[in-house]
């Protein structure tokens, strides 16, 4: 363990409950799924924002436990919000209080919907693991509840390389964009794209470790979208999140899909 | 550089970011997601994209020199503005701090960030050592 936090010399990030900035050695990474506050049934736990936090991070500190990590160890978090309002007057503090004297590096985003309707925050964490990656295989992807659903929802990464690739959008090689108002046709350009950016990478998709997926409508995305993801991966899926947010870089696409993936 | 671009022929970017990265050696940096906030927290230039973009990439900078790198240790970034309207600025402003080529690269349009003022906010993640 040889984290190290970075507190650039700005006096406005010391009051902040995260951190500007932390570096690791990336020997033995866990990468997360976006959590929500479901409950074994399917349902979304009632009590509002602060209910929903604290059953979020009750599960990701399951999925860190399998992991032999606690949330003290998160150097990243991000936080999709649909009621920034009601995060700033109850989910926050809940929040806090997993995390203690620690602070992760954190995004916020405010979006308009996640999965499911009723779900009012999504959390997912990168987290440095103290143990040795030496003897495990390159991804060990697991599950601690039985979701029965498209993912993982904890991704391990053995000391191999990490590759970050750029946000892919239904661009063709022309330039142009493939299947203006079609989902299927740029869900279908999307994933050509990545397995292109992922084979120059030296990866396949089932190297892929964390994807996040942006959507101008969920629905759409399910009906026409689901079935093309799959095809992709094959069963081998990594740690995923899904998010509706009102635009991307041009007003033709309807998606973007980012992907974290690793090679030995 | 600690990492190697990856920019397959088959699948270009439309503008001057990397297609992806592999992180070869070094220390994986983090960055906190950078807004346009005073010392005091406040927003900095409410309704002036320009100026907070120009504060977030400035932040940016800084925390990236304080890990012991610059913008050219990124190996991605992820810009998200309230508004698409604000692109073309975002884009101008932001070419300045890459006098070379960007790294991977993510826009999102999202709904709001942490105060209804903020117009952008820019997160990342850099090979340094």
């Amino acid at each position: 363990m040889d984290r190290r936090d970075i507190l650039a010399d700005n006096p406005v990030e010391k009051r902040r409950g995260y951190m500007p900035g932390v570096s690791v050695q990336p020997r033995r990474l866990l990468f997360t799924a976006g959590m929500t506050g479901r409950q074994p049934d399917g349902s979304i736990v009632a009590g509002g924002m602060a209910a929903q936090t604290q059953r979020t991070m009750e599960r990701l500190q399951a999925i860190l436990r399998h992991a032999g990590a606690d949330v003290s160890q998160t150097i990243k978090q991000l936080l999709y919000i649909t009621d920034m309002e009601a995060h700033a007057v109850s989910g926050r503090a809940v929040r806090a209080a997993f995390y203690g004297e620690n602070r992760p590096t954190s995004t916020a985003l405010g979006v308009q919907r996640l999965a499911d309707p009723a779900m009012l925050i999504e959390i997912e964490l990168v987290v440095d693991l103290h143990d040795s990656p030496v003897g495990k295989p390159l991804l060990e992807k697991y599950n601690t509840e039985n979701h029965g659903l498209d993912f993982h929802q904890g991704v391990i990464v053995n000391g191999g390389r990490l590759i970050y690739v750029a946000g892919q959008v239904a661009n063709t090689p022309d330039g142009s964009v493939a299947g203006v108002g079609d989902w299927r046709r740029q869900a279908e350009q999307v994933y050509t794209n990545i397995g292109h950016v992922l084979r120059a990478a030296g990866a396949t998709p089932a190297q892929a470790v964390k994807e996040t997926t942006w959507v101008l409508e969920i629905d759409a995305w399910r009906q026409h979208g689901t079935a093309v993801r799959r095809a992709f991966y094959q069963g081998d899926y990594p740690a995923s999140t899904l998010v509706e947010i009102p635009g991307l870089a041009r007003p033709e696409f309807l998606l973007e899909i980012e992907v974290i993936a690793a090679v030995a | 550089m600690p990492y190697t671009t990856i920019m397959p022929a088959e699948a270009k970017p439309v503008a001057p970011y990397k297609m992806a990265t592999r992180m070869e050696g070094g220390r994986l940096v983090y960055i906190a997601g950078q807004v346009a906030r005073d010392a005091e927290g406040n927003v900095l230039a409410p309704g002036d994209i320009r100026t907070q973009t120009r504060q977030v990439f400035q932040n940016l900078q800084q925390v990236l020199q304080a890990a012991g790198g610059d913008v050219s240790d990124l190996l991605k970034m992820t810009t998200y503005i309230t508004k698409i309207e604000n692109f073309p600025v975002v884009s101008e402003v932001r070419s300045e701090f890459f006098p070379g080529e960007m790294p991977a690269s993510t826009l999102i349009v999202v709904s709001r960030l942490a105060q209804p003022e903020l117009l952008i906010e820019v997160e990342g993640m850099a090979a340094i050592g």
